[in-house]
Parts: structure tokens; sequence; C-alpha cells
């Protein structure tokens, strides 16, 4: 039997990151978004100033370990936030615990990072199974975008879920990079025949912050789905396709790349505070630029590069006039107090759409 | 319609206040009372009083608002079901039209609305936090025997307001107790924690938001004294309190529902005051969220449902 390897759960990325791991002749082990019991299990081990996303994860880890994973891998990389540390808390929570899973970091360690070590895969099947991770990644990416479109204007409330969730299943069973084009493709017609409402005009709203709130559907109180509701638009600044090109800095020309991103934030802030605050930044100045009718900023509660943003991101919303909804999470927060948020937001910028349309490019 | 009426109910966590219109916007009946524990019940009491006092009245519109909206809405049929933000500044404009900030505090939250040319352009709401609400005025007051209108009636006769930290209600009732060992006057005390809840909502709701008068102060809250005289001392203006500042929510949400102006409405009849109305749980075992539902059995007919992370039952009737 291959053995398990537990991963970090991102959204529905997480499908994507297990097409990965493939190639290593383990079986992959995640879930496509947190549930109570994760986040219950993490909460109760995880001390308690840490972050959601922490706390989320080392659930993740605990279910793992319980369902008989020896082996897990997280990114771990410098320069970001207190994720630098997370591996080493978690693996030091699990050992307290008597629970037997190793935790591999993602970080620079050597030319080869130890997960490959580890598992030693033949090159060419670890490049094609890179192949598929990225084409895999790719799709995701774009079905996100069909369904944040579809969803702001579709007749039925919960059409574009559906349809997002067969496609996704759909997606998780092909195995080649042929099979997922061929699949990829089919998303645009099968997205085209939800029945719409073309007389609505959808609101645009902007969803940046941290990444792991950004993506993970449990944390955030269903954001996307509940804005989509309300009859917005959203765009999730954290896309992992465009996230992967910054890292791998192949797009250097991309509008997402780190250099464009920076540019881009140089008047409201110079230096990088960690995380995805100077993206928050960036992005934030975009959505004026590009139209946009308001901007909602998730963080969990707590969050040091997000927080130290918000400062800068109330001063840019009165200079660009731009409106801004602060969202902080963490285990307690309710989610009648975030949907009461959500629809108070969106219904002021309904009036202010009605009083004075913004211009769209 | 002649005597068409608009209907407007706002269900909190600490009362339950439900407002009457008449074509021309005018209140004709306003109740405000305490849920204890149980929404759809105060709901229905209150409907009882309505129809009490006005018989006659034709609903053509109900609005719905409060954090139990949904179960109120599901329950009575209503044809707007609005947030609580957008219902008290809704009334706010419609009472003053100047208003350029509306400060609202209930029983476990407090909100502050920007408003210019009678367009909402920013609003913040606690988060984390819920110092300086209803509920931690009313705990205080019970704890010096007085009951809320002694205590608001104490604060506006203070002199000399004492120092309260303001910062955590608990740490504010250690050093109320303190200062109360130390010998300071009730009355002083009493202010003295109006002006450190003030303090405490100015620094951390208002926080980066442009305050500008016209002022208009409602919710639970604003009909105490001591906080009005808080507010006044602290911003350097005089707050407007609008007559029915108690129910301003209820009055936002009859007003949306006049403005929405149902061909016909949903509004369910007097009768579902007297029957009575059940709630049942299931849990969605669609994902793994396995969130529960609750299905509002109205004489053995399933009404509505709420809760759940998706929008999948929301609202829904009929069998599942």
């Amino acid at each position: 039997m291959k053995p398990g390897l537990a991963i970090q759960p991102w959204g529905n990325y997480s499908l994507a990151l297990a097409a990965s791991v493939e190639c290593l002749r383990v079986e992959p082990w995640t879930q496509r978004s947190t549930t109570p019991e994760t986040l219950r299990l993490g909460v109760e081990a995880s001390p308690e100033f840490a972050c959601l996303s922490f706390k989320a994860c080392t659930g993740h880890f605990i279910q793992a370990a319980q369902a008989g994973i020896r082996y897990g891998v997280m990114v771990n990389s410098r320069g970001t936030c207190r994720l630098r540390y997370y591996r080493e808390i978690q693996q030091k929570i699990l050992k307290e615990r008597g629970l037997d899973l190793f935790i591999f970091g993602l970080g620079y360690d050597g030319i080869k990072p130890p997960l490959i070590r580890h598992f030693d895969p033949d090159p060419i099947p670890f490049l094609q199974c890179c192949a598929r991770a990225q084409q895999k990644t790719l799709a995701v990416d774009a079905l996100e975008r069909e369904t944040w479109r579809v969803r702001a204007v579709e007749r039925r409330p919960g059409d574009a879920t559906r349809l997002l969730n067969e496609c996704l299943a759909d997606l998780d069973r092909a195995r080649s990079v042929p099979e997922i084009r061929a699949c990829v493709r089919t998303f645009k017609p099968r997205f085209a025949a939800v029945p719409i409402d073309e007389t609505r005009v959808p609101l645009r709203i902007g969803l940046l912050g941290e990444a792991t709130l950004l993506r993970d559907r449990y944390l955030n109180h269903n954001l996307e789905e509940i804005l989509g509701g309300l009859g917005a638009e959203v765009r999730n600044f954290f896309l992992l396709g465009d996230e992967m090109r910054n890292i791998f800095r192949i797009g250097l020309f991309s509008r997402n790349s780190r250099w464009r991103l920076k540019r881009l934030a140089r008047p409201y802030l110079e230096n990088l505070v960690g995380g995805h605050a100077l993206d928050s930044v960036a992005h934030a100045i975009r959505c004026a630029q590009e139209g946009f009718d308001g901007v909602v900023h998730v963080a969990p509660a707590g969050c040091m590069p997000e927080v130290s943003v918000r400062p800068i991101l109330r001063r840019l919303s009165q200079d660009l006039d731009l409106p801004i909804l602060e969202c902080s999470f963490d285990e307690h927060a309710s989610h009648v107090g975030v949907v009461t948020r959500l629809e108070a937001f969106a219904s002021m910028l309904r009036e202010r759409q009605e009083k004075k349309p913004r211009k769209r490019p | 319609m002649k005597n068409s009426h608009y209907l407007g109910i706002d269900v909190g966590s600490i009362s339950a206040n439900l407002v009457l219109i008449d074509a021309g916007a005018q209140v004709v009946f306003s109740d405000y009372r305490r849920v204890d524990g149980w929404p759809l019940r105060a709901a229905q009491s209150a409907l009882a009083a309505l129809r009490a006092a006005c018989p006659q009245a034709i609903l053509a519109g109900v609005g719905a608002t409060g954090s139990a909206r949904h179960l109120v809405a599901a329950a009575l049929g209503a044809d707007v079901v609005q947030n609580e933000i957008s219902a008290h500044a809704c009334a706010a404009i419609h009472v003053r039209p100047d208003v350029q900030t509306v400060i609202e505090i209930g029983g476990q939250d407090s909100k502050v609305t920007i408003v210019r040319d009678r367009v909402v352009v920013d609003f913040a709401m606690n988060l984390l936090c819920a110092a300086g609400t209803g509920s931690f005025l009313d705990a205080q007051a019970q704890r010096l025997n007085l009951t809320i209108e002694e205590f608001s009636r104490q604060a506006v006769r203070s002199a000399r307001p004492t120092g309260i930290a303001g910062r955590c209600t608990v740490f504010a009732e250690s050093d109320m107790i303190h200062k109360q060992q130390i010998g300071h006057r009730q009355e002083d005390i009493v202010m003295g924690l109006c002006l450190a809840m003030a303090r405490n909502f100015l620094g951390n709701v208002c926080v980066g938001k442009e305050i500008r008068p016209p002022i208009v102060f409602q919710g639970g809250v604003s009909a105490n004294q001591g906080m009005r005289r808080a507010f006044a001392e602290l911003l350097n203006c005089e707050l407007i309190v609008p007559e029915h500042h108690m129910v301003m929510g209820a009055l936002g949400a009859a007003l949306l529902a006049k403005r929405s102006a149902p061909a016909a409405s949903r509004f369910r009849g007097f009768d579902v005051c007297e029957r009575a109305i059940d709630t049942q749980a299931f849990a969605c075992g669609d994902c793994a969220n396995a969130c529960e539902v609750i299905e509002i059995v109205d004489r053995g007919e399933i009404v509505g449902r709420s809760g759940g992370r998706c929008r999948k039952w929301e609202g829904r009737a009929g069998p599942r």
C-alpha cells in the first residue's frame, strides 16, 4: 500500500496540490475546505493567539494523523509572516499529543527539498506530475473566474456553485495533461448554459487580504457565495496560478508580477511588510483604477501583515473614493454578523452606484 | 389603496420592535418589548398588540430586520428582509434628511453610519468586542441595584463624573467597584461609566470615520440620558434623538417595505400571532460542513428555513 501524505488544505486548489504529489508514489490526503471538526481540533491544540489559518491547518494535520497518515507537507517559505515558524510549531504540537506525523517543509534547504529527497521520485514522472499540477491549478483559476461572473447574475440561486462542484469533480478525475485540457475546454460552454438574468447590473467587488482565508470557504464564511447572492461579481485577488508566476518570477511582464505590484503600491507602501500585505495595497489601487464598486479586505484576527496595512487601506479608501470593508475572522466570528456586514456593504454600494455610477473601463 | 399600511418589524438580541406606518409614511403604531430569549414569541405578541390597537389596518407590505430577521420573515411572511444597518440608516435619513452621521447602539452591537447627501457612504459595526452596548449597561445597572431608567436619571445629575477605565467591560466593572469602595458618589460613577462607554465607541467603532453633525442617535441605548450627555460632551455638539428612537430599525424596515411596494403582500395574516409556530432542526448532509438548518413549522407545514453556510436552504419552503 502506498503511504499517505497530508497536504495543507487550500480551497479548491487542494486538488491541484494533490495531483502534484502523486508522482512521489504516495496517496494524497486533503480536504477542499476546513470543516467544523477540523477547526475544533485545531483550536483545542493551538495557542490562543495564533491566527485562524494556523489553527485550521493544525487541526487538519491532527485529523490526518488520526486517519493514520504518517507524512505531511506545508509551505514554510521565508520572508512571509509568522508562517515561517508554523511547520516547527505544528510539528511540536503533534509530538506533544503523541501523534506520529512528520511535516515536510517546502523551504529552501540545499538543492533538493527534503520531501523530494525522502521519496526520491524518478525525474520523468516527477516532471510530468508537476506539469499536471500546474495545468490543474490554471484550470481551477479559470473555473473560479467563470463562477464569479455567473454567480452574480444566475436566475436560480446556487446554479453556479453546483456547476463549479461538478467541474471540479471532473477535473479531479483527469489524469493527464491532454485530459485536463479537454476538461477545461468544456468549462466555458457549460457555464454559458446557466440561465442568467441579463438585465441585472452586478456590483464589482474585489476581495483581498490573507491567502488562506481568501481561499477557504469555511473560514471566510462563504464570502464569495454570499456576495454573489447579493448580486456582486467578486474578484478574489488570490489565484494560485497567478501566485505561482510570482514565486517563480516567470512572468516578469505579467500584471501580477512582484515588480509591477511594488510599483503600483509605491505611493503608499515602499517596503515589504510580509505576507500578502503589499499585494493587498497594490490590488486595492488597481480596484480603484479599474472602477470596482468596493473592496472587502479579509484577514484573520491578529494577522500581522494584513493588520499593519489596514491604516494604509483606510487612507487609500479616502484618497481614491473606494469603499473598503474590513473583515477580521477568528473562530468566534458570528456568521450572522458577517452576513449582516456584507449585506449592508452591498446595499451601500448599490445606493452609491445608483446615485453616481462608477466609470467602467 | 386607502387604509393601506406598511409594517416593519425588528427583532434583535434584546428587543422586538414593531412599527406601523400609513401610506404617507406617518407612524401610526409602535411597540417595543423585550425578547427575553423568545424571538418568535416576542414578534407574535407585538403583532397581537398591533391587532388590538389597529384592527382595521390592511397590510400592503411587511419588512423584517434585526438579527432574527430570517426567522421572523419566514414565520410572519415578509416582503422585504433587510439588514439592520441599512434599515437604521433609511429611518434616520427619513426623519432627518440632512443627517450626516448616525450612531446606533443596540443590545449587543453598536454601529456608526456615515451619510452624505442622503446616501450611506460608509459604516462600521463593533467587531470582536461588544463593550459599551445595551447589555453591559443593563448588567451594570442591575449590579448597582438600579433599573435602567433610574440609571439614566442618576447620570444626568452627576456634577463631577468619575473616570472609569472603559477598554474592557470586565475591567470597567472592577474599576467601578474600586471607585465605589473609595467613596465616589453613585451618580458620578454612573456618568463616568457612560463617558467611558462613549469614549470606547468613538475610539473603536468610529476610528478613521469623519463624524460630522447633524448626528442622529438611535437604538435602545439612545433612551439613556447619560449616554446622550456623554456623546454630547465628547463630540461637542447636540445629538438629535428622534421621536421614535427606540424603534428606528422597525421604522426603516417599514419604509423599505413601502418603497418596494409589493403587488401583493406575503403577510400570512394576523392569525399567525395566535398559532404555536414551531421550529425543528436537521443536519444538512450535503457537504462536510454538516450545517444545522432550522425549519419553521406552522400547522404541520414548513413555511421557511434558515441557517446553513450556503444559501441553499435560505427562505426555502415546502418539503425537503
